[in-house]
């Protein structure tokens, strides 16, 4: 065999190791067999269980996912191998991957696992062999997953706009399905029964439905890719000035959309928007600290905690001093009246956290205020402050939320409207900070601190003002989840709010506010909507994390500069003409 | 070297009698680091719109002289008196915000902000809009954004860099092209005293030639007063009108490029080698 074709099976082989290894953790911790009883696509007429299941689609994803990328390695100029080769170097990693996933198979067949392993029953068997029984069933598994890998290959053979268009329909096809608890209850709300009888049965999406679908996306990424799509490229010479307009035309779009979504739909979608909500607060806040001035703060949830409990105090009847705004104004306005005592108190906060860790950076001030967070956390539940914020009972009894016009909230998902437009506030804040003399003084602090000094930033100045705008932001979060729950206890305030938290800056994009929205809406609306998502949360955030900073470090929408300084390669050779005009003027 | 120089030009130096007089006093300045005298006993005097070089060997403490100066190190004992102002216990942004700027040996740029960020930065201590007042967005805000973007904009003119690069990102300009923003942000801050740390490390002779130019344009037409730290000998004697001689950290000699030439213990120090060889 020639060099390249060896080392192109060697790598498969690895890589066949891998998804082995994946799909067998997958199915020891439980995740295919919850998932396999999530039904994306119906059968046929409807009826029955659905014939693919999200279990399914991820056992056949893993090693579709490693063929494309063994062919994609293969194809690439520098190699430029031929098509049967990564064709089948593809399906050689699938075939590994399903061998090794079909000798689990037997093993758990054979010897009873369960009482290490709670997930390993005889029912994830079933699943694993399709029913089929312990001699047909891990073929069939092997040939499905070798088959996966081959077409993972192929599809690497077809030039990008063909593969962009098909993975988008695929993609879109099974996210349609997945949010099928959402959608339904949409189209419900809209009275489009027709449409709702179409799509959807009880067993998922209906199979003419992804048909349809498919081939819409499909046939719309093909055309909008082709060399002259007319709306692309009307969209494209548009002067900046209009694609603005358009840009924020779909904008407005969008947010109006948001806005008619608890009118149309069940509470639990405006529930877990408001989750949503309270998660893109933090976020942006913590975005101030963490994005633009490169402070890590891994004990932002004490903010959180500060704001909620100083809400509480202030307006619960039953706290510690009785609701004094309560007391003086009356539940009408109580609220809005401590709204800016608690943003006061917790930039007081942010600069008493601040003031001691001004001296510290990077990995030092990421250990002590991961300490700050506990510490917040285990005061608030202690015997000590009992007296005051209640001890592990929390404070309790904090009256419903009133509304100018709208009148008393009672539910906790009429919460929507409040908490967007608080959202929207951050946000709103935010982006005017981060294009401001103070943004850039922040980004200078991220960049270089003594030299930010020495350019006339008073840096410590910034930093604390770094962590009184980001506290105050958790803050206000923090309020409006005290008068949402109505209660407020220490059990709510624990060490993963934070690492939630900067993991939805992670995955959107370190320092922009539209990959902090994506992020929150992915990392917190989808587990809270998607219950199997929800039991397997942490498990998600970890892959989801590994996975970005293999594949996408700078995040899902990343900003200029982000996306500069983690590809420098790519950077520098998409530019030629500055490096070539720059050798001219030096 | 073709811009067009519209950059508002500093009064302080415009004045004939500021000319008189010096600009920095610096006397008796020592550093000592533990048990090592990285200065010892300077005195050392530049005067208004001059242009006045540091040269020494390797290690002779040029470049902590450089930062007790910038206010980056606190010197051990001594004093430095900046445009009549004792700067003792000032911190760098202080500093900067009197009149004094400076770059760096190896260049220290704010490498992932846009080259204009650079200078933008460069110019904060000119900028007023606080943070409140950029959230509620005021007009005075906006028009202060504004002009520092188009004053940022002649800088990179004064400097010769191409308004093009205004959005890229500083870590993707040519080497010689990061000198000239480096100087381009510390000029942004309006200095009255610019101190350039080996503006020519690291260039060919034509980008050195180049930047002798722009040293003596910045002189001529900002009416800046320039302390060098330079090894090309050709960048000193050419450009300099004082050059100050340190050896293991003290003050060996001082005097006009020709008296320096011809001084048998810099020659003895420094100059020395190069003659032999």
């Amino acid at each position: 065999m020639e060099p390249l074709a060896r080392a192109a099976v060697r790598r498969a082989i690895l890589v066949g190791g891998v998804v082995g290894a994946a799909t067998v953790y997958m199915c020891m911790v439980g995740l295919v067999g919850a998932f396999a009883a999530r039904p994306l696509i119906a059968g046929v007429g409807g009826e029955g269980p659905g014939i693919v299941t999200l279990g399914l689609v991820m056992l056949a994803a893993v090693p579709f996912l490693a063929g494309m990328t063994v062919a994609s390695r293969l194809r690439s100029a520098t190699t430029n191998a031929s098509g049967a080769l990564a064709v089948g170097c593809a399906a050689l990693s699938g075939l590994v991957g399903g061998v090794l996933l079909a000798a689990f198979t037997l093993i758990a067949n054979a010897v009873p696992l369960n009482g290490v392993f709670i997930p390993v029953t005889p029912t994830l068997v079933d699943i694993l062999t399709f029913e089929q029984g312990p001699v047909v069933g891990p073929i069939l598994l092997t040939i499905v997953a070798t088959v996966a890998g081959a077409i993972g290959g192929a599809i690497q053979l077809l030039d990008s706009r063909d593969r962009r268009a098909i993975l988008s329909g695929i993609g879109i096809v099974l996210l349609l399905a997945l949010l099928k608890p959402i959608v339904d209850p949409i189209l419900a709300g809209l009275e489009l029964d027709a449409v709702r009888d179409f799509l959807f049965s009880a067993g998922g999406l209906s199979q003419a439905a992804a048909a349809l679908t498919l081939a819409l996306v499909v046939g719309l990424s093909w055309a909008w890719g082709r060399p002259a799509a007319p709306l692309r490229d009307r969209m494209r010479s548009m002067p900046a000035e209009h694609r603005r307009r358009v840009g924020l035309a779909l904008a407005a779009i969008g947010i109006a959309a948001l806005l008619i979504l608890p009118q149309i739909s069940t509470g639990f979608v405006s529930l877990v928007l408001v989750n949503v909500g309270f998660y893109l607060m933090l976020a942006l806040g913590l975005n101030i600290v963490v994005g633009y001035a490169g402070l890590l703060d891994l004990g932002y949830v004490a903010f959180y905690a500060v704001g909620a409990y100083t809400m509480a105090i202030l307006i619960s009847p039953s706290s510690s001093l009785d609701g004094p705004i309560t007391a003086l104004v009356g539940p009408e306005w109580a609220f809005w009246l401590a709204i800016p005592i608690v943003m006061l108190v917790t930039a007081l906060v942010g600069i008493l956290i601040g003031a001691p860790v001004l001296r510290l950076r990077g990995d030092y001030l990421a250990i002590v205020t991961l300490g700050f967070g506990e510490i917040a956390r285990i005061l608030f539940g202690s015997d000590a402050l009992r007296n005051w914020v209640g001890g592990p009972n929390g404070v309790v009894g904090l009256p419903n939320l009133h509304l100018p016009v709208l009148g008393e909230l009672t539910g906790p998902g009429e919460y929507f409207y409040p908490v967007m437009a608080f959202a929207a506030f951050a946000a709103f804040v935010a982006w005017r900070l981060s294009n401001s003399r103070t943004g850039r003084a922040w980004n200078a602090l991220r960049e270089d601190e003594s030299v930010a000094q020495a350019t006339g930033v008073n840096t410590t100045n910034y930093k604390l003002l770094a962590f009184a705008l980001g506290g105050t932001l958790g803050g206000l979060s923090g309020a409006l989840f005290a008068v949402q729950l109505r209660t407020v206890f220490p059990g709510s305030f624990l060490l993963i709010v934070s690492i939630t938290v900067l993991a939805i800056i992670i995955l959107g994009g370190m320092g922009t506010i539209r990959g902090v929205i994506v992020g929150a809406l992915i990392l917190v609306g989808l587990p809270d909507a998607l219950r199997e998502f929800g039991e397997y949360r942490f498990l998600v955030y970890g892959a989801a994390l590994v996975a970005m900073m293999i594949l996408r470090p700078e995040g899902l929408f990343p900003s200029k500069t982000r996306r500069a300084e983690l590809h420098e390669d790519v950077d520098v050779d998409d530019r030629p003409q500055l490096a070539a005009s720059g050798e001219a003027t030096a | 070297m073709t811009a067009p120089v519209t950059t508002p030009a500093q009064p302080d130096g415009e004045e004939p009698d500021a000319q008189q007089g010096m600009i920095l006093e610096v006397r008796g300045l020592t550093k000592r680091f533990d048990g090592l005298v990285a200065n010892k006993d300077i005195d050392f005097d530049i005067p208004r719109r001059s242009i006045v070089s540091i040269i020494g060997p390797n290690g002779a403490g040029k470049t902590t002289l450089f930062n007790q100066i910038s206010g980056f190190f606190e010197p051990t004992e001594g004093t430095i008196v900046f445009d009549g102002i004792p700067l003792g216990g000032l911190a760098p942004h202080d500093v900067v915000e009197l009149g004094m700027a400076r770059t760096y040996q190896n260049i220290r740029l704010f490498q992932n902000m846009t080259v204009i960020g650079n200078v933008l930065v460069g110019h904060h201590v000119r900028m007023k809009s606080q943070w409140w007042q950029a959230i509620l967005g005021l007009r005075s805000v906006r028009e202060e954004e504004e002009r520092s973007r188009a004053y940022a904009l002649e800088l990179l003119d004064m400097v010769s860099l191409s308004r093009r690069y205004a959005e890229d990102l500083a870590k993707n300009l040519p080497y010689g092209d990061q000198r000239r923003l480096e100087i381009a942000r510390a000029l942004a801050s309006g200095p009255k005293l610019l101190l350039l740390d080996e503006p020519t490390a690291g260039m060919n002779p034509m980008e050195t030639r180049q930047m002798t130019d722009l040293i003596a344009k910045l002189r001529r037409e900002l009416g800046l007063t320039i302390l060098l730290i330079e090894h090309d000998m050709k960048v000193v004697m050419g450009v300099s009108e004082r050059i100050t001689v340190l050896d293991y950290g003290e003050k060996i000699a001082e005097g006009t490029p020709q008296e320096i030439r011809t001084n048998p213990k810099v020659i003895e120090a420094y100059l020395g080698k190069q003659a032999t060889a």
